[in-house]
């Protein structure tokens, strides 16, 4: 017997398969597009193809991020929170705080020692949309999302910048480039701003060890080494699976 | 379980209450009656000595219903953000000042008249940084009308000491003395006095019916709360609105004893804090219809429209008990500055939204305790971002009840405009919450 | 012949303004005192500072920082985060107390949680100072609560505040406001050699030391700059005015008067960070605290306080900006309001009006913890190159 879990995102749709024993059989991670359903039905083929298996091999189907609107094939729904909350659980048990910063919404979410979400944060109005922000500000700096984060590395000062408001910030990164700052400057700073508004989110919450970072900003190197430092702890990313996967394993497990 | 419900008998009695007043207030002129307007936080008891035809127009529950006319509200909105309001103002005085620069007077029916019904003169107070200065504003784009703002800024009720009740009376007795310049009318005591007792009434008798929706089943929903506690804010020293009270402690009161409820299944129960936003109180259909969630009241329905003993007078507890009336508490009104004294002294001392301003820990204990006397398992906060007064201390509050293990879900919006209101991520917010505490769905 | 920025006062100013902390400190080792923290200009400092204690205004640091998100809402205003940002990260850990003379809600969150949750306060006071400042009960509605903290600095400090002690207090504190009252009226002068930039460095310095030893260095300071020993070394421009929030962003000063391609200078600051916060003596006639209550009540209001009632339908503080515009002989106003600054934002739609009627230039810009420098630097510079077009078709 199989399951499935899909998360359909505004940038990308991550579908996981899973057998009863919660092996993960194949994943796949694909664009989502305009059109949401087509996307999410294609990129669902794609993942029980790569998984060897035949559609009718997969018992059900739970669907998060836009849910079953976007993949109206998925048997039921659950939210985020937990779907991020159960996926991390399963790639890093020891995580209790999992800190997610997808293109258009981040939260924060407090995990008890049984996996539980015992409580959680999202991103108020003026700091949502944390992921689409660094994609503008890459093609703002002309680099590709490796070179934005490994130029912050490079970074030799700190230069502060509106941390609460990505109008402001935005502003703020075309002085600096009028100003002729470098790029690995206005790199840091773009990645501390974030970092400083994540931070935000989840200090709502606990902040209880282990760290766990995931959603997309998790695969820049930058943005992490951010993270370590606005928050003074160490901080972690999922060791097998692409950061951005976790929901979608999440949602995979509360299928079966 | 499942438990009987049923409509309420007065449910018209209050909607045609709240259907006449706007219509009182547009009308008034006709027969030579006065019009004002003012903040539902005003001395509302005070112009009433001015005559029986006597009608005002308050701001909250004005834009409250402005906001809740979606299309009405989004062109308010853009005609006063055209003239330069900041949108990150009040949303009940964007709504209103928009009304008055359109000219447009909204009714309680959403139908439209032109043009805006200017009072004869405004009478608010000022405890939030925004009041005073609502009036002020909203005289200027009227034209100039005479406007009169009490400052009631003294203090939590439970540090109220003599020279603050005078500091509040003597602006009252002065503002009696401007009303009659500005109305040319002789100002009666007796109508004062009546009015007086009839605020203390209204007020006690709604924090009566509060308590007794601690009953299991819940007698009242709080969508239900919305439409009744209003007249507290409308009119509260009309002597229908006591009676409409009246009637309404024995239906409710009867309800209890006959377990009525308000939910046919009531397997979740909840309060609230801030004013709701108002465009969207589809969420708290949505918590009724999907999971059996009940919000037996609110901060605000409670705090705003009732009378309470409120914080002990150590300031450490914060009591839920129906304030005592002029009577109870032995208290002789026989002439206008008793009058004035009482009306000042019972609105500081026990209108509970005039006390957590002035500490977080007072917001924190009549958040604590209304968790634990109307027996609820969670609290949802609205971050309210359309009233910076009531979304005051909520972050610290909400710090406090997780750190008592209570469990506690925010979401984000604005009580009056619905631009700020995102639909998808509140309901997102409820099933993670729910989900989260394994409340299941209803089938 | 020096400028103003060799002056050796002016580099007094600068460090107290840049090693406040350290300064507080020092003071208390000194003199064994203690070091109260206040927010809001509505404080009447006097008071404790006749008690022996050294009050200081509590400020931000302009850094961008995630701590205070748990306590105040993103809604409220950068001021107030900032504030607290600065207490929870240890900077005021040389604060016995805190306090506050009641003012906008968003301070309020501020200092209730500055309260709670630093350590080392163990003494804090909020004060109901009356927002109805232009009604005639607001003096002895204060003074009756000036009273009650009188009762309160004596008790937790352990020392009589007498009269002589008031007198002293009322005196030194009058000085100062002298004193800076005549450093802005040098600036009504055609070419004035105090820039906004060094009247903020020594409005906000009088804000955070003892206010005799800054009597001593604002009154030399003075001197020179009478006695025509200074020089003036850049070019005045366009005579702007500051209205506005708090304003101690020395980025935003630096921009305007020193990084433009247009010459502009700023002779006046109404906010409370300038004007707002000085002007108007306190008249010790022997009832000590009803002269300080008049005082605080009757100064020039903070738009937290300035409404309409009865009979005066007006706003006082408009009415001081108008006299400061004619005066000052002003030509361009800059509206520098805090973000979600409520009370600001409250006055500016008829305070623009009233500019408009006055045909002065103004320009609102909205403040954040850090301003986007280039931004504000082109509109600034279109406000001022407008200005000169509409000189040549006049």
């Amino acid at each position: 017997m199989a399951v499935a879990g899909i998360d359909v995102g505004t940038k990308l749709t991550k579908v996981v398969i899973m057998d009863e024993d919660k092996n993960i059989l194949a994943y796949v991670i694909e664009r989502t597009g305009t059109d949401h359903k087509k996307s999410s039905e294609e990129a669902f083929e794609k993942a029980v193809e790569k998984a060897g298996l035949k559609r009718e091999d997969i018992k059900k189907t739970i669907a998060t991020g836009f849910g079953k609107i976007s993949a109206p094939f998925a048997d039921d729904e659950v939210t985020q929170v937990i779907a991020a909350g159960r996926g991390a659980y399963y790639v890093k048990p020891t995580a209790r705080t999992v800190i997610e910063v997808g293109a258009e919404e981040s939260r924060a979410i407090q995990l008890d020692d049984n996996g539980n979400v015992k409580d959680f944060s999202l991103a108020d109005k003026c700091a949502a949309g944390a992921g689409s922000f660094v994609d503008a500000m890459i093609r703002y700096l002309e680099v590709t999302p490796d070179e934005f984060g490994q130029l912050a590395l490079q970074a030799t000062r700190a230069i502060p910048m509106n941390a609460q408001c990505v109008v402001f910030a935005e502003s703020e990164v075309v002085s600096l480039l009028h100003s002729n700052v470098p790029k690995a400057e206005i790199s840091r700073a773009i990645h501390d701003a974030i970092a400083d508004r994540v931070a935000a989110i989840a200090r709502r919450i606990e902040i209880k060890d282990d760290v766990l970072l995931i959603g997309g900003l998790a695969n820049d190197i930058g943005f992490i080494d951010a993270m370590k430092r606005e928050l003074g702890k160490d901080v972690h990313v999922p060791e097998n699976y692409p950061p951005e996967l976790v929901p979608a394993i999440g949602a995979a497990l509360s299928a079966l | 379980m499942e438990v009987k419900v049923r409509p309420f008998d007065c449910w018209n009695d209050f909607k045609n209450y709240r259907m006449n007043y706007y219509k009182e207030y547009l009308e008034a002129k006709d027969k030579g009656g006065i019009r004002w307007a003012g903040s539902a936080w005003s001395f509302d008891p005070v112009p009433q000595g001015l005559g029986e035809d006597v009608y005002p127009l308050t701001g909250e529950p004005y834009g409250a219903t402005a906001a809740f006319f979606k299309d009405f509200s989004m062109r308010a909105l853009e005609t006063i953000e055209r003239k330069g309001a900041a949108r990150d103002l009040c949303g009940y005085m964007r709504n209103y000042w928009g009304s008055v620069a359109m000219d447009r007077y909204l009714l309680a029916d959403g139908s439209e008249i032109e043009p805006f019904p200017k009072p004869d003169f405004n009478f608010t107070i000022h405890i939030c940084c925004s009041h005073a200065k609502w009036y002020h504003y909203a005289a200027e784009l009227e034209g100039g009308v005479p406007t009169y703002a009490v400052d009631i800024s003294v203090g939590p009720g439970y540090t109220l000491d003599d020279k603050k009740i005078e500091y509040v009376v003597r602006q009252l007795e002065d503002a009696i003395t401007w009303m009659e310049k500005v109305t040319g009318r002789e100002y009666d005591d007796e109508l004062l006095i009546k009015a007086v007792e009839n605020e203390a009434k209204s007020m006690t008798l709604w924090a009566k019916i509060c308590k007794l929706n601690q009953a299991k089943p819940a007698p009242m929903e709080e969508k239900s709360m919305f439409s009744f506690y209003v007249l507290t804010l409308i009119r509260r020293s009309d002597e229908r609105v006591v009676k409409l009270y009246e009637q309404l402690y024995r239906e409710v009161e009867n309800r209890v004893k006959k377990g009525i409820g308000a939910l046919t299944y009531e397997q979740f129960r909840f309060v609230t804090d801030n004013p709701p936003p108002w465009p969207f109180l589809k969420v708290y259909r949505y918590l009724e219809q999907n999971y059996g969630a009940v919000s037996v009241g609110s901060i605000y329905t409670f705090g705003l429209g009732a009378a309470w003993l409120g914080m002990d007078e150590k300031g450490e507890n914060w009591i839920w008990e129906p304030a005592p009336t002029p009577e109870e508490a032995g208290f002789e009104i026989h002439d206008r500055r008793s009058a004035l004294w009482w009306t000042a002294l019972f609105n500081l001392k026990y209108r509970a939204s005039w006390q957590h301003e002035y500490s977080h820990w007072v917001r924190k204990q009549e958040t604590y305790q209304m968790v634990k006397d109307w027996h609820t398992d969670a609290i949802i906060m609205h971050l309210n971002r359309g009233c910076e007064l009531w979304n005051m201390s909520t972050l610290e509050v909400r710090d406090y009840l997780v750190n008592k293990g209570i469990p506690v879900a925010t979401y984000e919006g604005n009580m009056a405009d619905p631009r700020e209101f995102d639909e998808a991520r509140t309901f997102n917010v409820i099933d993670s919450f729910m989900q989260s505490l394994g409340i299941e769905k209803l089938t | 012949m020096v400028t103003v920025d060799e002056l050796p006062e002016m580099k007094k100013f600068i460090e107290w303004f840049e090693n406040r902390h350290e300064y507080a400190k020092k003071w208390k080792e000194k003199t064994g005192g203690k070091v109260v923290g206040y927010y809001c200009t509505y404080m009447p400092e006097e008071i404790m500072y006749a008690a022996g204690i050294l009050p200081v205004r509590i400020l931000g640091s302009h850094e961008p920082e995630s701590i205070t998100r748990p306590y105040l809402h993103d809604m409220y205003c950068p001021f107030c985060h900032d504030t607290l940002a600065q207490a929870l990260q240890g900077r005021y850990d040389y604060l016995e107390g805190v306090t506050i003379a009641q003012s906008c809600l968003h301070m309020r969150q501020s200092y209730f949680s500055f309260a709670d949750r630093v350590e080392n306060i163990e003494w804090s006071y909020y004060l109901p100072f009356p927002h109805g400042v232009n009604n005639p009960h607001a003096g002895d509605f204060a003074r009756h609560e000036f009273e009650k903290f009188k009762k309160a600095v004596e008790e937790w400090t352990g020392k009589e505040i007498t009269d002589s002690d008031l007198d002293n207090a009322i005196e030194v504190y009058n000085r100062n406001r002298e004193l800076l009252t005549k450093m802005f009226e040098l600036r009504k002068a055609d070419e004035p050699l105090i820039t906004g930039l060094h009247a903020m460095y020594i409005v906000v310095s009088s804000q955070l030391v003892d206010k005799a030893e800054h009597n001593q260095v604002l009154e030399s300071f003075l001197e020179k700059i009478e006695n025509g020993q200074v020089e003036n070394d850049r070019e005045i421009g366009t005579r702007l005015m500051l209205i506005g929030s708090e304003d101690y962003d020395e980025e935003l000063f630096k921009l305007i008067e020193y990084g433009m391609s247009y010459p502009a200078t700023f002779v006046f600051e109404e906010n409370c960070t300038g004007s707002r916060y000085f002007w108007g003596l306190v008249e010790n006639n022997g009832d000590r605290l009803m002269a300080l209550a008049k005082r605080y009540v009757y100064r020039v209001p903070c738009p937290a306080k300035d409404w309409a009632r009865g009979d005066f339908f007006g706003r006082r503080r408009f009415q001081f900006i108008e006299d400061v515009i004619r005066d000052w002989n002003i030509e361009a106003v800059i509206i520098a309001q805090m973000k979600f600054c409520d009370p600001h934002e409250l006055d500016i739609p008829s305070l623009r009006e009233m500019l408009d009627k006055m045909g002065v230039r103004h320009l609102h810009l909205e403040l954040d913890l850090t301003q986007p420098v280039g931004q504000f630097r082109t509109r600034v510079e279109a406000m001022i190159e407008a200005m000169g077009e509409e000189d040549l078709f006049i």
